[in-house]
């Protein structure tokens, strides 16, 4: 994906799953989708060994539905939460 | 021309365009998405949902045809096919892709803070006005490649009444509506806060076509409006070259208007006419009606700091997305929800070169995306 998709990864004292961040906000469409799909693809192993879990940042809408129908049909769990105007969006095993 | 006419014709659009603008962010009703991800993604629900409003409009205007309610039809600037067509929708179709959203498309992005939208708007003016350039050349290209003089719509070149046609279309279309009705697939799953199903948008915005088409006689069309905006631009800077310009300064809309009763005309030059009167509220009204829908929201925050590719991909497809417009003539928004519904043979052919159109600009933007 393209070198400005900002990427960050925490690790909570509390728990051993760490989460990759990738934030799309204002981006064209699909890179929404594309950049999920792509970073699933990418992280299999880590996402299945539940020692990551995925965090989309995006404020368009239509991925709010696209996203985790994609990754649903994968096998993962999706959830959709609003953080001011836009939606982060996670995924785990 | 009769002035007061026209400030009527633009009161009366403007609300068109507002609902048209609320709803759309709201469903997030994207036209080039709907061909995009047949390609990228297989995903169809988008496409069905076009289908739908297409077989709504098609119902709706054959009926208030039957009543006498739609004057003229077939609905000005339409004309016989030609070879245009098909190559317009291609590019089109490669336009959109890249520019994120076609030309209705577009302004709602643009109107909820899309920074990238903008970018692709500022392109399709950009190219209205260089298509003013090549259009002595590539109008005579059409020309030579037109066929079915005098005829515009297929139940014309088939010399039938619309009705028949109209009907069995319906009937074999609302089959596989019910059907997909039975399997759940008109329900988008989406967490969105205000989420408009895409499939009641669908239906609104045939409604207000046809409240378009009552009014002004005829249904959504936007893109002569760009190349006015171009040509306002051109005048501030180069007035004589806008003066000698034989696309500025031609006059393809002509015809009386229901709303009024009254002759109105006009065309892309830098005056107050009959385009100026039924695009401009449509298009001020899609930008601010989204606007509106996405502050009320909390969701207007406009993002600057995007991949600069990204910033290039939407200027270039705005610009191919206004020579595709002219070249074709007329926009997807024009020929799927306003020709296809009367079955004009322009907008059939539009469509036959859309679907290659995107699944080339499918390519490209994977392309640039991962490259």
């Amino acid at each position: 994906m393209d070198s400005r998709v900002s990427e960050k990864r925490v690790t909570p004292a509390a728990s051993e799953t760490e989460t990759k961040q990738i934030d799309i906000r204002g981006q064209i469409c699909p890179s929404s989708l594309l950049a999920t799909l792509k970073e699933i693809n990418d992280l299999q192993g880590e996402l299945t060994r539940k020692a990551l879990k995925l965090s989309i940042l995006t404020d368009n809408r239509d991925a709010t539905a696209t996203i985790p129908a994609a990754a649903e049909k994968m096998g993962y769990s999706v959830s959709v939460t609003r953080e001011g105007g836009h939606y982060a969006i996670t995924i785990e095993k | 021309m009769n002035g007061q006419a026209l400030w009527i014709v633009f009161a009366a659009s403007l609300p068109l365009g507002l609902v048209a603008g609320f709803i759309m962010h709201r469903s997030d009703f994207c036209l080039a998405g709907a061909f995009r991800d047949l390609f990228l993604f297989r995903e169809r629900h988008m496409l069905r949902v076009l289908m739908l409003a297409v077989v709504v409009s098609m119902v709706l205007f054959e009926a208030a045809r039957q009543l006498r309610l739609l004057s003229p039809y077939p609905f000005p600037i339409l004309a016989s096919p030609s070879v245009a067509n098909l190559v317009g929708g291609f590019l089109f179709g490669v336009g959109m892709v890249l520019a994120g959203g076609c030309v209705v498309g577009t302004l709602y992005k643009m109107g909820a803070g899309s920074a990238l939208s903008g970018v692709a708007f500022i392109g399709l003016i950009a190219g209205s006005g260089i298509y003013a350039e090549i259009h002595p050349w590539w109008a005579g290209l059409a020309r030579k490649g037109s066929f079915l003089e005098g005829r515009i719509t297929l139940p014309q070149a088939l010399d039938m009444e619309p009705t028949w046609l109209v009907v069995s279309l319906a009937i074999f279309s609302v089959y596989f509506f019910f059907r997909w009705a039975r399997t759940g697939q008109w329900t988008r799953r989406a967490h969105a806060s205000g989420y408009m199903q895409p499939w009641v948008a669908g239906i609104v915005l045939a409604i207000l076509g046809l409240a378009s088409y009552m009014m002004v006689g005829m249904p959504f069309g936007i893109t002569t409006a760009y190349a006015k905006a171009a040509a306002y631009a051109e005048d501030l800077v180069v007035p004589a070259h806008v003066g000698a310009s034989s696309y500025f300064q031609a006059v393809p809309l002509k015809y009386v208007v229901p709303l009024t009763g009254t002759y109105i005309e006009g065309g892309a030059a830098p005056a107050f006419d009959a385009i100026a009167a039924i695009q401009f509220p449509v298009i001020i009204g899609i930008i601010a009606g989204s606007g509106w829908s996405a502050f009320r929201l909390g969701e207007w925050r406009p993002r600057l700091d995007l991949p600069p590719r990204q910033y290039g991909m939407a200027l270039a497809g705005g610009i191919l997305l206004a020579l595709a417009s002219r070249m074709t003539p007329g926009c997807n928004v024009w020929h799927i929800l306003g020709g296809l519904p009367i079955l004009a043979l322009q907008s059939l052919f539009f469509l036959c070169g859309l679907f290659p159109g995107t699944a080339a600009g499918s390519f490209i933007l994977r392309r640039v995306l991962n490259g």
